[in-house]
């Protein structure tokens, strides 16, 4: 008994902040969709995971832009070999907020779903 | 009047032309406020976006607070939660500028000054230090560090963790800026 309480408080205290891809989306949809939303409340996204379905307008070195005006950036290991521009994808990743200085929604830790 | 107005479109677009810009979406901002004996206390964001016109030598910055990322949860929860605010207080932005600045100088140079003001919690703090700047690839690789106080910002550090925050914390960047097209 006492060694799963240690064992549970060790866990709380020691644990790392949960990776993207085991945190359920609390939006899942098209691009256009989601700017509406956002739009609505431009703060309240702010830190959740959404799944976004659009088409890459742009490829940078950290990441792409989804339909002009959302950016995702991707982890340094990530693989964007299938990724070119034009080609609808579906990508998993945590709102970080507006960007007012480059007018874009902007996420990060994104993964590629399909 | 052709001849003017020729001349008229050639001014303008050499107008136009002259702002040039650099800049980056994954900016990495890093601040340390370890304290030696104590668990390291240190963050970074990855996400940083970074404006900077060559001509004007104007930068400005914008961080979101929620994406700096900690090794351990429960120090990042605190972070936002109990010292940053970051639900009422969501960004810290630095606008600032470049002295003396230009790209012909970096044959020689690497070393500029950067004064500029941030803004953290709705507190403002002018800040004064060295930049550092190197052309790479086409990419301006842009460095510094400066130190600010918790109290700059009007963060409080309950008396119980005090000593396991350092008063004087470090930030340091690292942006790597390509020409904005």
């Amino acid at each position: 008994m006492l060694g799963i309480g240690v064992y549970t408080f060790y866990n709380y205290v020691f644990s790392e902040p949960t990776k993207v891809i085991n945190i359920a989306s609390e939006f899942i949809g098209q691009s256009d969709e989601f700017k509406y939303l956002f739009t609505e409340d431009l703060e309240g996204w702010s830190n959740k995971v959404v799944e976004i379905k659009g088409t890459i307008t742009g490829i940078y070195d950290n990441g792409v832009l989804l339909d002009e005006n959302i950016y995702c950036q991707f982890d340094q290991n990530t693989d964007l070999s299938s990724i070119v521009v034009n080609k609808e994808v579906v990508i998993k990743g945590k709102v970080v907020g507006f960007d007012e200085l480059l007018m874009e929604i902007k996420l990060n830790q994104c993964i590629i779903i399909q | 009047m052709k001849r003017t107005n020729l001349i008229i479109i050639i001014l303008f677009t050499s107008i136009v032309c002259n702002a040039q810009k650099y800049y980056t979406r994954s900016g990495v901002t890093e601040f340390n406020a370890s304290e030696k004996a104590f668990e390291p206390v240190v963050a970074i964001n990855n996400s940083t976006t970074a404006i900077f016109d060559i001509n004007t030598g104007e930068v400005v910055g914008q961080v979101f607070i929620a994406s700096f990322e900690f090794k351990n949860a429960l120090m990042q929860e605190h972070f936002n939660e109990n010292y940053m605010e970051s639900s009422s207080y969501p960004k810290a932005i630095f606008k600032g500028k470049i002295d003396n600045f230009s790209k012909d100088r970096l044959k020689t140079v690497s070393e500029f000054d950067l004064v500029g003001i941030l803004t953290v919690r709705g507190k403002e703090k002018k800040i004064s230090t060295k930049v550092l700047v190197k052309e790479i690839n086409k990419k301006l690789i842009t460095t510094s560090n400066f130190m600010v106080k918790p109290e700059d910002f009007y963060i409080k550090i309950p008396s119980i963790v005090q000593e396991k925050i350092a008063n004087q914390i470090q930030i340091s960047i690292k942006y790597e800026l390509v020409e904005k097209k």
